[in-house]
């Protein structure tokens, strides 16, 4: 906290429509001083690079010659790649597994972790536990968990209960599902939090209610608890979506987008249209798929801007 | 014979402390000087920094750097040389390369350096190279990769090797092979990593099929069979010709390794490192890489020398060849002439003058062997095949590979035709390759006509561009 | 920053436990406070009448052995496997992935890993790279937070909605760009690119528009009366900052070290781009790039002590974690 402001007498009458020396004394410039850090930041780190992203999705350039207008030429090199269709099918495979496996268990494990009376702690620490290993070790670590010979992690835990070992990350068919099931481990916990919370904020006055009317069990939990949580799933459904979309740490450490292309996400294929090639970055291709992507995802935000502000001040 | 050999060493220290006693104070030594100090006028160091190591190289080779950092800066003092890790990666180079952090002196492999030096990415050193008297002594055809179409020389050919087959001497043995006596023929190949994975559980053999590295080895292998993946037309188009009997022969062998006989592994996703570590772990039996990878397996990856051994590509089809390939030591284009000049000089000294100068070549064996670092892995020669012989005898008491283990590769290799790597777009060609070995091994039922058919049609609409 | 982190969580203050019913910012805010742990027992679906049907108790009971066992399991298990692992030879591990060192316990992974891929230098790096980014972020956050919300001057609004309209763009746009400005800087030029330097990581994780907006509902929450009575005082908007505003927010600046912290100690792609150096590269960007030159005994004690200190950072700071985390949305990292 080290912005020095001349500290100007605080005349808050004077702060009116005024000539530059009335700014000055009614404190302007501290006040921008203030408001300096924040849109330095802002303009040089993200407000001039999307401005950039747009112009440059528009452009050819390769940082070595001038960049040259080259109209929708890059963003119809995009759409004729024969690997965007194979990396947008694998993001949505990838959205669609993480919703089937991810989505559920967190909300089941917070009801049932509400209900328990004692070791609520313990169960929220050990819970939470995966979300603070750092991503990359989590992943390399997992990558030797689906070690596919018959003596790996997991091919040693299936062979105590009968199945035959699993390729895991070496075959097309299994490498999807291995990253899917890597990443719901790793932000299980993050949701549960989330989810514990909000079953904790329920009014107490609506299952007191339910009770004088005789509900069982059962019907609590489905008439009252889950409607109660649904503002909230529902966000965790579209923050799922958002970050499921730009999908890139698992297939980058895991597997590169292979075996066989497999698990090429969309992301990924933003990357090595900007840094894999060997020989200079296609920087048009990468940011003419960028706003693409970007487009899809704000128009996710918006709803989720809108609805979440609907929500919290109805 | 202990004091024999104990008395050749000691001469050879000698001879050492001499050759860099030598580097050290001459200056007048006409086209082999290594220290024209006349540029030390600033009174002000140079510091340049230079490419090392890859990451993971162990602390001797390290240990074997510095020592040579010093010699040279004992010789050049207005020069502070500054090691930098440095590995030659699709995208790491990329990124590097794009952002200006690249070391002063790098290397690059030969199928890049045409594209390099034509974007300007490269530093024009056909000056340097005259005056330094090498111009004529490089192997023509190799020299031809440095050279722009302005007919100006981008960079110094260091060092070029042969692809070989790699295999491991003691899983040979438990298979009840005989080590000295490799496979000559792709069908050998075959019954041996057969036989090793039935006697051993150990993948008979292996291939890289990720990174570009897939691609880059099935075309090696469509060589030795006498497939070309691209025909150069000569005015700067090119023609792919993915769709050849040879690559169409390899995919074949790899799916028959992997699904008939079961002797390829589990592992299809490998490249060129992870492929070293499993190899230098024994858990590979054979597989293709560069003949000069036994420096990098037994000083990255912990290799038991005991155990490795080294032979030619089996040879088959009609004019079959080996894929060669090699690096060039090269000037990053946006550093000043101060820095520049002292870039010449690291790149005479640290890769030029051992390969034509006997007290360099000793001096650099004997640092290399101090530390424990491999001399004498087999390359092949930049410069003439007599030069290369040579220079072989000069350090042959600091030679500590295991040679008689690589002879089937040595005595074998002159007799085979070298074939350069394709050139048009060399890097994007072979990652459209990688999926083409990764569909074969991890799809039983890949339609490999349909494979070859779709990769040709991509690769030509690449070459059209 | 990066694409990985996936920030785009906006307002999900107010969202994320969203009480139902009348919830501005300012309650949630409060709730916070008020209710410092997610373990306090509260009225939940099984009420103390069911708990006393033995059919109920029963189940109850195989609830609490289901959590016990599975979040044993998957939350612990795989630490416990890779802290057995790093002590571990290789083959070992390799033949036999759950026995107990049949061969005995290699203590010597540790060192190996801490000296010759040099942990040490890389955790300094990850160190380092988390404490800038945690002073950027507080010092962006808090006095923008303060402009926006105190301060207010005339172009208050309109920053205000130039930095929450950054919230509906993905960070994945600002991958090639933010590099590109990295490389090529505005103002300086090529010849002092921000590549292999903090501050290229530091600066674009300070362009937070959700810890702004986090920290100015926080301050929008606060008692005006508090503010109007130093500036009668003649507490000048330095002060005001510093000795008024600053103490009453230890709440929020909590949560927002928290996620800064978490973020710079998770970020991977965004220091693989701009940090190519192995010097300065922190943990996260090193392990990957060591990997296939390290053998596995060694690769996995790496892996084990570059858990350690977010293990140790969340066991003792438990509390806080777990109260951002319930707050923050799912802000990942």
């Amino acid at each position: 906290m080290t912005t020095t402001s001349p500290a100007a007498p605080p005349e808050r009458a004077a702060r009116r429509r005024g000539t530059p020396a009335t700014w000055l004394r009614s404190g302007g410039l501290s006040r921008l001083a203030f408001a300096l850090p924040m849109i330095l930041v802002f303009l040089v780190f993200s407000w001039t690079p999307i401005v950039r992203s747009v112009v440059m999705s528009f452009q050819e350039t390769n940082l070595l010659t001038p960049a040259t207008w080259v109209g929708i030429d890059n963003f119809v090199a995009v759409l004729n790649d024969p690997l965007l269709g194979t990396a947008v099918r694998n993001t949505l495979y990838f959205a669609a597994l993480a919703l089937v496996m991810g989505f559920p268990i967190p909300i089941l494990m917070a009801v049932l972790m509400s209900e328990v009376r004692r070791g609520k702690g313990v169960y929220s620490a050990l819970a939470y536990l995966p979300v603070v290993v750092p991503p990359v070790v989590a992943v390399l670590l997992w990558k030797v968990f689906y070690d596919a010979s018959p003596s790996g992690v997991f091919n040693t835990v299936l062979g105590a209960v009968g199945i035959s070992p699993q390729p895991w990350l070496q075959s097309p068919d299994t490498a999807m599902p291995s990253l899917v099931i890597e990443a719901t481990w790793a932000a299980a916990g993050g949701s549960i939090i989330i989810y514990l919370a909000a079953l904790l904020s329920v009014p107490p006055e609506l299952y007191d209610a339910a009770e004088v009317d005789g509900a069982s069990i059962w019907r609590k939990a489905w008439h009252v608890t889950l409607p109660q949580l649904r503002n909230v799933i529902f966000v965790m459904l579209i923050l799922q979506i958002l970050a499921t979309a730009q999908i890139f740490l698992e297939p980058f450490l895991f597997t590169g987008g292979g075996p066989n292309n497999a698990t090429v996400t969309v992301l990924l294929l933003i990357y090595r249209y900007a840094f894999q090639n060997s020989l200079g970055g296609n920087y048009g291709m990468a940011t003419a798929l960028s706003v693409m992507l970007a487009m899809f995802l704000a128009v996710l935000s918006w709803v989720y801007f809108r609805l979440t502000n609907r929500w919290s001040t109805s | 014979m202990m004091s024999i050999s104990r008395r050749t060493a000691a001469a050879g220290v000698t001879l050492a402390a001499g050759a860099m006693l030598l580097t050290a104070c001459t200056s007048s030594d006409g086209a082999e000087t290594t220290s024209s100090s006349d540029g030390s006028a600033g009174g002000t160091k140079v510091e340049l920094r230079v490419a090392t190591f890859p990451p993971g190289a162990d602390a001797a080779a390290y240990e074997a750097f510095a020592t040579q950092e010093a010699q040279f800066e004992d010789a050049n003092p207005d020069i502070d040389v500054i090691g930098v890790e440095y590995e030659w990666t699709g995208p790491t180079f990329a990124v590097q390369l794009a952002g200006g952090s690249l070391p002063d002196v790098f290397t690059v492999p030969f199928t890049d350096s045409k594209t390099l030096l034509e974007n300007g990415q490269l530093m024009d050193v056909t000056d340097e190279i005259d005056a330094l008297g090498y111009t004529d002594s490089f192997n023509p055809v190799i020299l031809d990769g440095v050279t722009g179409a302005d007919g100006h020389i981008y960079g110094f050919p260091r060092q070029a090797y042969a692809m070989g087959l790699h295999y491991n001497r003691d899983l040979f043995e438990q298979a009840g092979l005989d080590p000295d006596d490799p496979p000559a023929t792709w069908d050998e190949v075959r019954e041996a990593a057969k036989a090793i994975t039935e006697a051993t559980g150990k993948a008979g053999y292996a291939q890289m099929a990720i990174n570009n590295t897939g691609g880059w080895q099935l075309t090696a292998q469509t060589v030795s069979r006498g497939g070309r993946t691209q025909v150069d037309d000569g005015d700067g188009t090119y023609t792919s010709t993915i769709n050849n009997e040879g690559t169409k022969a390899t995919l074949e062998f790899l799916h028959d390794l992997r699904w008939v006989d079961d002797s390829f592994g589990y592992k299809v996703d490998l490249d060129w490192g992870t492929i070293n570590q499993e190899f230098a772990a024994g858990n590979v039996g054979m597989f293709t890489s560069g003949s000069d990878v036994y420096t990098a397996l037994v000083r990255d990856f912990g290799m038991e020398a005991g155990d490795y051994g080294l032979t030619v590509m089996p040879l088959e089809g009609e004019d079959p060849g080996t894929l060669g390939g090699g690096d060039i030591a090269v000037v990053s284009p946006t550093v000043d002439d101060a820095t520049k000049a002292a870039a010449i000089k690291w790149i005479d000294w640290y890769y030029m003058q051992k390969l034509m100068n006997e007290a360099a070549a000793v001096a650099d064996a004997q640092a290399l062997a101090d530390a424990g670092q491999a001399v004498g892995t087999p390359v092949l020669p930049v410069l003439s095949r007599e030069l290369y012989e040579e220079s072989q005898t000069w350090i042959a008491d600091y030679v500590n590979v295991p040679v008689d283990q690589m002879a089937p590769f040595t005595d074998r290799i002159w007799d085979q035709t070298p074939v350069g790597e394709p050139k048009g777009k060399t890097q994007e060609i072979y990652a459209l390759l990688d999926p083409l070995v990764q569909a074969v091994l991890t799809d039983e039922n890949a339609d490999i006509d349909a494979l070859l058919t779709q990769a040709d049609a991509d690769a030509q609409a690449l070459l059209d561009q | 920053m990066t694409a990985d982190t996936v920030t785009p969580a906006p307002s999900a203050a107010a969202a994320a436990p969203p009480p139902p019913g009348p919830a501005s910012s300012r309650r949630a805010v409060r709730t916070m406070r008020r209710r410092p742990s997610l373990t306090d027992s509260d009225r939940s679906i099984v009420s103390d009448a069911d708990r006393r049907q033995p059919r109920v108790r029963r189940a109850m009971a195989g609830v609490h052995v289901f959590l016990a066992v599975t979040l044993v399991l998957a939350g612990l298990g795989p630490l416990l496997w890779l802290a057995k692992a790093a002590v571990t030879p290789t083959q070992d591990t390799l033949r036999q992935p759950f026995a107990l060192w049949p061969n005995g316990i290699d203590w010597a992974n540790l060192s190996t890993a801490w000296n010759d891929i040099h942990i040490d230098q890389y955790f300094f790096n990850t160190i380092v790279i988390a404490a800038g980014a945690w002073a950027f972020q507080l010092l962006v956050a808090t006095t923008g937070a303060y402009t926006l919300s105190v301060l207010r001057p005339r172009y208050a609004r309109v920053l205000n909605g130039l930095v929450l309209a950054t919230l509906f763009i993905p960070s994945v746009v600002l991958l090639v760009p933010l590099y590109l400005t990295i490389v090529d800087p505005p103002f300086l030029g090529r010849d002092h690119s921000l590549l292999n330097n903090y501050l290229a990581v530091w600066l674009p994780m300070a362009a937070n528009a959700f810890n702004i907006l986090l920290v100015k509902r926080f301050f929008d929450g606060l008692p005006r009366e508090v503010i109007e009575a130093a500036q009668t005082d003649g507490a000048g908007p330095f002060r005001l900052f510093w000795s008024i505003i600053l103490p009453m927010s230890r709440p929020i600046l909590g949560v927002v070290s928290v996620f800064a912290i978490i973020a710079a100690w998770k970020d991977f792609l965004w220091p693989l781009l701009v940090l190519p150096d192995p010097a300065v590269q922190p943990l996260s960007v090193r392990l990957p790039a060591v990997q296939s030159q390290t053998e596995l005994d060694v690769f996995l004690a790496a892996l084990a002590i570059a858990t350690i200190i977010p293990i140790a950072m969340f066991l003792i700071f438990q509390r806080v974690f777990l109260r951002s985390a319930g707050l923050g949305g799912a802000v990942k990292g």
